[in-house]
């Protein structure tokens, strides 16, 4: 019995490579005409690593239907390099809930989560290649690998496909193999290709895919397109897309991201708009501080059923305004409506998150 | 069908933002032709750049480190914002572990982060 397992599963991934093959021949053709390409060692860098326990704390409140619900967070990250090529880094999260308990006073904390979200060894090969094997954020889209932590996000609430491609824990476990490299003096390449396995033990659970994603970036326009694929090789072995956009004009503070997302369980996109306010001629110094940020969503359910999608089509509008302090220090407060057959829905977040950096060991001067 | 007619708003929305930074970045070439600041930034990225290990007078050596500084920069600027807001500068060593996270994360190339670690540690 589980020696069939094992055949399919390796007869699963034969054929997805096959199917990747066309993607992994473009990459290496690429990477052909990169001059004094693959040979080349990972530079020397000039100061020497230290570990770094780094990562996020945030304190937020939400109001649903007049009721707050105070959310306390803390996302530590450790960064462990090893030699000039290797980083082990992992995150974890500890979170809980208070609310309002009816004929008690004060707020009553739920149970404190904690989940590892990811956990990975990367080897930095050369300057084309990086590997990396564990858990992994499933490189999926933007929002995942990107713009989860809270002190990244503009706005604080997840979007409607956020779930669509990434596994049930939003991680991998598995292989990947990623890089970015100057493919021509206008624009970089950069590319992930993964394979995940299939894991049930919750919270650290996954399922098997294949998937890759690529994106150009043309650094003079700050602008970078792309596009994400997987093949799911378990249920109903379907495939996945996604496309995404990040674009920061030069003349204007504003950020413009968007995403597009199509599976058997739904398909959506989202695109928000963000501009720092640091043009206005008044109070300058406040106003280069100050955030107002615009996101515009829909999603449309697919075929199958989702536990984690919307099970009505939705469309949701959310708007903000973050206030940032020093580096790492934010405040925001967001508002939303949500439009569905199920009923309109208003959502208000007041919160304040940072980012910290602690150094474990000797910072000193470089070398 | 509404899933083709939102693929193809994304490429046309696509196409116009690439156009309209190019139109810009065309204008702004323009206006800054044959300036001093173009001179500098074309040869801060000339290939020597990157082994400045031979001995030189000393006024070509303050000049290359000027130009290197204003690159690094430039690719700062280019680079550290589009996930999150840009970083103010660290310790060298916590900023070498940082950048060697970002290259992993953010798939920052090779040659963009020696520019931008030489800039954020010196
Ligand atoms: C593609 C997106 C992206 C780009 C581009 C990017 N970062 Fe990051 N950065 C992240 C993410 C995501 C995190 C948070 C990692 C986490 O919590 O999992 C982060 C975290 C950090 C941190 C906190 C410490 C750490 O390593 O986690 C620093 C410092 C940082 N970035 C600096 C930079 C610098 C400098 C650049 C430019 C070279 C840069 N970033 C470019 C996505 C990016």
């Amino acid at each position: 019995m589980k020696r069939t397992t094992i055949f399919i599963s390796l007869r699963g991934c034969l054929r997805t490579l096959a199917g990747l093959t066309p993607v992994i021949a473009l990459l290496l053709a690429l990477t052909a005409f990169v001059p004094s390409a693959l040979g080349q060692a990972a530079p020397e860098e000039e100061a020497r690593p230290i570990p770094l326990l780094t990562g996020s704390a945030g304190f937020l409140t939400g109001f649903t239907g007049g009721q707050p619900d105070l959310h306390p967070l803390v996302t530590p990250l450790v960064l462990l390099p090893i030699g000039p090529k290797w980083l082990f880094e992992t995150r974890a999260t500890l979170e809980t809930d208070l609310v309002q308990v009816p004929g008690r006073s004060g707020f009553h904390s739920g149970p404190v989560q904690k989940e590892v979200e990811y956990a990975q060894l990367d080897f930095i090969a050369n300057p084309y290649i990086t590997m990396t094997v564990g858990r992994f954020l499933t490189p999926f889209g933007i929002f995942n690998e990107r713009l989860y932590p809270v002190w990244i996000r503009n706005l604080q609430s997840d979007p409607l496909i956020l779930p669509i491609g990434i596994g049930p824990s939003n991680a991998s476990t598995g292989a990947m193999m990623r890089g970015g490299f100057r493919a021509h003096p206008q624009f970089n390449i950069n590319y992930a290709v993964y394979f995940s396995a299939l894991s049930t033990t919750s919270p650290v659970d996954s399922d098997r895919f294949a998937g890759g994603r690529a994106g150009i970036f043309v650094p003079k326009a700050r602008l970078e397109i792309g596009g994400s694929f997987q093949h799911l090789l378990q249920q109903e072995r379907s495939d996945l897309f996604g496309f995404h956009l990040i674009w920061q004009p030069t003349r204007l503070p504003l950020d413009i991201r968007g995403e597009y997302a199509d599976s058997k369980r739904g398909s959506g996109y989202w695109i928000e708009p963000a501009y720092k306010l640091s043009q206005l001629p008044f109070l300058q110094n406040e106003m280069r501080r100050t955030q107002l940020v615009a996101r515009y969503q829909q999603f449309f359910t697919g075929p199958l059923p989702s536990d984690s999608l919307p099970p009505v089509n939705t469309k949701q509008f959310e708007f903000g305004l973050n206030y940032y302090f020093l580096d790492g220090l934010k405040g925001s407060s967001n508002y939303g409506r949500q439009f569905s057959s199920a009923g309109n829905a208003n959502v208000w977040t007041l919160g304040l998150t940072y980012r910290f950096v602690v150094p474990l060991g000797p910072t000193g001067s470089a070398r | 069908m509404r899933k083709t007619w939102i693929l193809r708003c994304c490429l046309a929305a696509v196409a116009l933002l690439v156009r309209s930074a190019m139109a810009q970045e065309q204008e702004k070439a323009e206006k800054s032709s044959g300036t001093g600041a173009a001179a500098a930034a074309a040869t801060a990225s000339s290939p020597d750049m990157h082994s400045p290990a031979l001995p030189k007078p000393g006024r070509e050596v303050v000049a290359e480190e000027r130009a290197a500084r204003l690159e690094g920069e430039k690719r700062f600027r280019t680079n550290c914002g589009r996930c999150h807001q840009q970083p103010h500068k660290f310790p060298p060593r916590v900023m070498a572990t940082a950048i060697r996270h970002m290259r992993v994360r953010a798939m920052i190339t090779d040659e963009d982060m020696r520019f931008i670690l030489r800039y954020m540690t010196q």
